[in-house]
């Protein structure tokens, strides 16, 4: 019971989410949109309820079940590469190589040096 | 004996009719892909998440099920990614503290790191002679998906293409990252969930939340931001 009375909480701030968005015309996505209000809610609240912590560990630990029928697509989509097979692998595959190390040595180095300065 | 074959075939066409064989096939490819994780030791370059869906692809190549009509079927659970993306934002607040801690870096980072994620793809991808209709579908690639499909449409880029990118990158990302904080070596684990999100969307935040609770915090503050950001600047970014 109390897992399904936080999934209407999330539920009702998906809502407020998506229709944020529509009313706007924002290119972001409501459940974007939702996650941003309700951090803020509970900033401004300054607690948050067992009902709504547990309904959200309980969705957080199946995303992965969530994102799957979408990742089978890959299989099932792959014709549509057809000819830039390298282009399309070599940009995700080293595109996504670069950025990776992008992020870890740019986030690494502003970090250990706001470390030092703080010293 | 020809009846009960035909009767197979009533079978399968009644249960197909409704999303429930999805679901099953879906909730069981998900716990055979992680029994199977953990009995070949947890190998870093083969996360559940692959190897689930690996089996059901090939339990929908097997049978012939229509990709589409299974698709449909996993609305019923693919609906959820709406509400569990907003449930991101509890851990968000829970670890605020963390964050406050990080702004710095977080604000450095973030924008540079999130074009280039774009700007490498685009660049690598045009390198290699890619039409321009397949470069705004790459451009994307680090981006959530509900976000990435409204950037997608904007660019004039292709929404199946940008989601087997999207995906891909989800999966490599996850596997460069672990490899990567490895031997760079990074062990603070807050850079390292805000690297997943920030490169590998919802399946890297998956992946945060394996390590830790501020792990995943920090990849749905990467993950979020990054989609944002990208999805103000891209558009703009792609008319020059």
């Amino acid at each position: 019971m109390s897992m399904l009375r936080g999934f209407l909480v999330l539920v009702l701030f998906f809502i407020l989410g998506e229709s944020v968005r529509v009313l706007l015309a924002l290119p972001v996505s409501g459940g974007v949109l939702g996650m941003v209000v309700i951090t803020f809610t509970l900033m401004v609240k300054g607690s948050v309820s067992d009902d709504l912590a547990s309904a959200s560990q309980g969705l957080i630990s199946v995303l992965v079940l969530l994102i799957m029928p979408g990742v089978v697509g890959v299989f099932f989509t792959a014709d549509q590469f057809s000819g830039q097979w390298l282009a399309v692998a070599a940009a995700l595959l080293v595109g996504t190589f670069l950025s990776v190390l992008t992020t870890l040595a740019l986030m690494k180095l502003v970090t250990v040096r706001g470390e030092r300065h703080r010293e | 004996m020809n009846e009960l074959f035909s009767r197979f075939g009533v079978l399968s066409d009644t249960l197909a009719a409704t999303p429930i064989l999805a679901i099953s096939l879906t909730l069981g490819a998900f716990f055979a892909g992680n029994w199977l994780f953990a009995r070949i030791g947890r190998p870093l370059w083969l996360p559940p998440v692959l190897l689930s869906a690996c089996l059901l692809a090939t339990v929908i190549a097997v049978l012939a099920l229509d990709y589409q009509a299974y698709h449909q079927g996993a609305r019923w659970l693919t609906v959820l990614l709406g509400p569990a993306t907003v449930a991101l934002g509890i851990p968000l607040y829970q670890q605020m503290h963390h964050i406050r801690a990080m702004w710095r870096p977080i604000v450095v980072t973030l924008p540079i790191a999130a074009t280039m994620a774009a700007v490498y793809a685009v660049v690598i991808g045009w390198a290699l002679g890619a039409r321009p209709q397949v470069l705004a579908s790459l451009a994307p690639k680090s981006v959530t998906a509900p976000i990435a499909i409204g950037i997608t449409e904007q660019l004039g880029g292709s929404v199946p293409l940008m989601m087997g990118g999207l995906l891909i990158t989800g999966v490599v990302a996850t596997l460069f990252v672990d490899l990567l904080a490895r031997y760079l070596p990074v062990r603070d684990e807050r850079i390292v969930g805000f690297a997943l999100g920030l490169n590998g969307h919802a399946i890297g935040t998956a992946r945060a939340f394996e390590i830790s609770h501020t792990a995943g915090a920090f990849a749905s503050l990467g993950m979020g931001l990054t989609g944002v950001f990208t999805a103000l600047i891209l558009p703009l970014v792609f008319r020059l």
